[in-house]
């Protein structure tokens, strides 16, 4: 099966090219005159009684093979079976020429008599290829086309049948009915055996796990069940012959109409595969798609296996190692993007009888898996930024603080050690009153100089935060704004420093800009700690209308509450006041 | 007069130190951190204690730690906090309940010596030497209504020096008034901010900063 599997299946470039539509005409042409004939043949048979129902049984045994066939052949150009059905429609049809009043055509179709049973045989074990692949398989129906072709064409030279034929050569009653004997005999026993040959297949494969593709193999064993227990009854006189020859001839019509729901299951089953991108689309996790796929797919039994090339091997959702040998009922189909391996679909064999409903469903898994790997790609790259961010923020929060501490404990030390210096000079009796004025502008310029220095310590880094926590930072904050703060600090203890940071840099900016712009008469700064959130808000009454598609000092805000993981908003209806609400992660 | 220091540049504790020399106080040690001061104080309990705010190990907050700690277990020692800035929540922090014997200046303010000396003989002696820059930061806070409009500019001046902790003599000499006339304005200042009248010069600097900082 695995073999075969590969050569009916292979890559999707080996798919034959369906059939031309002339072609298809022309045989659907020949099938309609088929049934026309066969219906002239019973009626204006001299022999035959019940024309019509002979009629429609014979039609109900030969059309639908011949459109099943036609519609096999049609939509898998790559199996042979559509073929082999036309073929048998035909062949059985053939059969019907001993209902003729010409003797040569009555020749025919005695020739032909015991040819439907050896195509049904063959046919039977054919399926679904179209193609004999073992040697049980081969010699049953050699020896039914044996037994069914030769051994008739003896039969009629001994003089077996009534009217003789063009091809009796002698008339020996007595080994005439012993051929036939053998024929029935033996097509009842190549039909047993033909279904123990199923059976056989059914137990090394284990039962088919599409329903219509079981469906279909019962009901060609039943054929074959019928066809023997016909043939028994014919050689044994039962008396129920008719009847049975009867339920024979419904339920051999009726096997390509299994045949035809089959078709038509995997039609809906292609039709799902909208359906399945829609939902692949919706949860592209790796699990996610494998049951979704064997629902399309109508394979319970199909699994996903992924494709690791660093490891060059293929691995189950837990990571376990997967092994793709095809055989023993099993198939495997590569799912791949961009010429790359992405999967590999581990499934029932059978599922190769629909190519084009694989291939459908491959594509769109491979979609899928793309889609989940690049979003996964993304998230990671997302992560990677984000993380990038925090370290560059990170990185220049560091600078700057050592900044502060070199300009505090260098430069302004030393400054104040100097002012200090010339202060006791001042107060040395040494000076005349010209001197001690020029030491006392110079003391002045120096607290100037460290004034300034101050206000540019202060916005490298506000020490004080790190110093004394964000309440005792805030409140000068507040002391210093432009308008009435209303400061409320709810939060027991220190938060990690970055936050703190970040919150001040927050409430600093927007009291700078409540300052600027807002023409506000009071503001409420908020700093709240609850359920592992910090959260920062800051409220003023003022005109709004500010621009929320953020500044480059909200931007940067903004920029050091993601890199926190936290998230920074701003309402500013106008007329409406301002408000900016930062919320970070803090546990 | 005999005065602890914890400062941890050399050339500060240096310079500091002979500051003090220089104007006749004694030096009882000069300490390079925390720890070191306060295992001194419990020793041996000076009349002040100079102490950076910025202290080794972190250079976080053990200065004002230690400035906290001393005022709770030894109320006889006087504190002057030094910090390259001032924060009026940091004062408000160590003022707690209290401005006795307590000091909180701008560094910088060291240079001007006189002025620095007077500080650490007031907080010394009980009084209290607030920065100006915390005063005029709370003067200058916005309120929904201004509650030094009653004052006139006179009295505005008398009570910033007030909440620095000038004691009424020096007010006087300050302004280069007669200590008759800076009684005068304390008075009127407290009966037009509705302030108890007649506390101590320490306990008038709590109570103004106080008021000012609502």
């Amino acid at each position: 099966m695995a073999t075969k599997a590969a050569d009916a299946m292979g890559t999707e470039t080996l798919i034959r090219d369906p059939p031309g539509a002339a072609t298809l005409l022309l045989i659907a042409i020949a099938g309609a005159g088929a049934a026309g004939v066969l219906v002239l043949l019973a009626f204006d048979s001299d022999h035959l009684e019940d024309p019509a129902v002979r009629a429609i049984l014979g039609i109900w045994i030969t059309i639908p093979y011949i459109g099943a066939g036609l519609l096999a052949w049609w939509r898998r150009p790559d199996s042979r079976f559509g073929l082999l059905m036309i073929f048998a429609g035909f062949g059985i049809f053939l059969s019907v020429f001993s209902w003729a009043n010409s003797n040569a055509l009555y020749t025919v179709g005695q020739a032909f008599d015991f040819l439907p049973a050896a195509l049904l045989i063959h046919l039977t074990l054919a399926f679904p290829s179209g193609r004999l692949e073992r040697p049980p398989e081969q010699l049953v129906v050699v020896a039914a086309y044996i037994v069914g072709g030769g051994f008739v064409i003896a039969r009629m030279m001994l003089g077996g049948v009534d009217p003789p034929t063009m091809l009796q050569v002698l008339s020996s009653p007595d080994a005439a009915l012993i051929v036939e004997r053998v024929i029935l005999l033996g097509l009842s026993l190549i039909s047993l055996a033909g279904i123990v040959v199923l059976a056989v297949r059914r137990r090394e494969r284990g039962r088919p796990l599409r329903r219509w593709v079981a469906l279909l193999i019962d009901s060609f064993a039943l054929v074959l069940l019928m066809i023997a227990l016909l043939f028994l009854a014919g050689t044994f006189g039962w008396p129920a012959f008719e009847a049975i020859r009867r339920m024979t001839f419904l339920i051999i019509g009726a096997a390509p109409i299994a045949f035809l729901i089959g078709l038509l299951q995997a039609r809906l089953a292609r039709s799902a595969v909208g359906d399945l991108v829609v939902e692949l689309q919706q949860d592209p996790t790796p699990d996610h798609v494998g049951s979704a796929l064997a629902r399309a797919l109508r394979d319970p039994s199909l699994t996903l296996a992924f494709w690791l090339p660093e490891f060059g091997r293929y691995v189950d959702l837990d990571g376990n190692a997967v092994e793709t040998s095809d055989g023993d009922g099993r198939a495997s189909t590569p799912i791949d993007r961009d010429g790359a391996h992405v999967a590999v679909l581990l499934h029932d064999a059978d599922l190769h009888d629909e190519p084009e409903l694989l291939a459908a469903v491959t594509a769109a898994a491979g979609m899928a898996l793309d889609n989940a790997r690049l979003q996964a790609e993304l998230r990671a790259r997302v992560d990677e930024l984000r993380g990038s961010r925090a370290r560059i923020l990170e990185a220049g929060q560091q600078e700057r603080q050592r900044l502060e501490r070199n300009l505090h404990d260098g430069a302004q030390q030393r400054l104040i050690a100097l002012s200090l210096d010339l202060g006791l000079l001042e107060e040395g009796s040494d000076f005349d009153s010209e001197a001690r004025a020029r030491l006392g502008r110079a003391r002045g310029e120096i607290a100037a100089s460290l004034a300034e220095l101050r206000d540019v310590s202060r916005g490298l880094h506000p020490a004080v935060v790190s110093g004394h926590g964000l309440a005792v930072a805030l409140e000068s904050l507040a002391a210093r704004a432009p308008v009435p703060v209303h400061l409320v600090v709810t939060v027991d203890g220190r938060m990690p420093e970055a936050i703190e940071i970040a919150a001040y840099y927050v409430v600093a900016e927007s009291l700078a800009n409540v300052a600027k712009h807002a023409n506000a008469s009071s503001a409420t700064v908020e700093v709240r700690r609850t359920d592992g959130q910090a959260m920062i808000e800051v409220i003023d009454d003022g005109i709004g209308g500010a621009d929320t598609e953020m500044g480059s000092g909200l931007r940067g805000l903004a920029d050091r509450v993601e890199a926190l993981d936290g998230r920074l908003r701003m309402w500013s209806p106008l007329g409406g006041g301002t408000r900016l609400k930062a919320e970070i992660p803090c546990e | 007069m005999r005065v602890m220091i914890a400062e941890d540049s050399v050339l500060l504790r240096e310079g500091l130190s002979r500051l003090l020399v220089e104007n006749g106080i004694e030096v009882a040690a000069i300490c390079i951190d925390a720890e070191d001061l306060l295992r001194r104080v419990r020793g041996f309990l000076p009349d002040v204690a100079i102490v950076d705010i910025r202290l080794p190990p972190t250079y976080n907050d053990e200065g004002l730690q230690a400035a906290l700690e001393i005022r709770a277990n030894h109320p006889s020692v006087g504190v002057l906090v030094l910090s390259q800035y001032v924060e009026v929540g940091l004062a408000m922090k160590l003022l707690a309940d209290s401005a006795e014997g307590a000091g909180y200046l701008l560094k910088d303010r060291i240079s001007d010596v006189k002025e620095f000396i007077s500080a650490v003989q007031r907080v010394a002696e009980g009084g209290s030497a607030i920065d100006p820059i915390i005063v005029s930061t709370l003067l200058s806070k916005r309120r929904s209504s201004d509650p030094m409009a009653p004052l006139t500019p006179r009295e505005r001046e008398v009570l910033e020096l007030m909440a620095e902790g000038q004691s009424n003599q020096g007010i006087a000499n300050k302004l280069v008034i007669s200590l008759r006339a800076v009684e005068k304005y304390v008075s009127s200042i407290f009966s037009k901010l509705d302030l108890p009248s007649g506390t101590t010069e320490s306990r008038r600097v709590l109570a103004v900063l106080l008021y000012l900082h609502v």
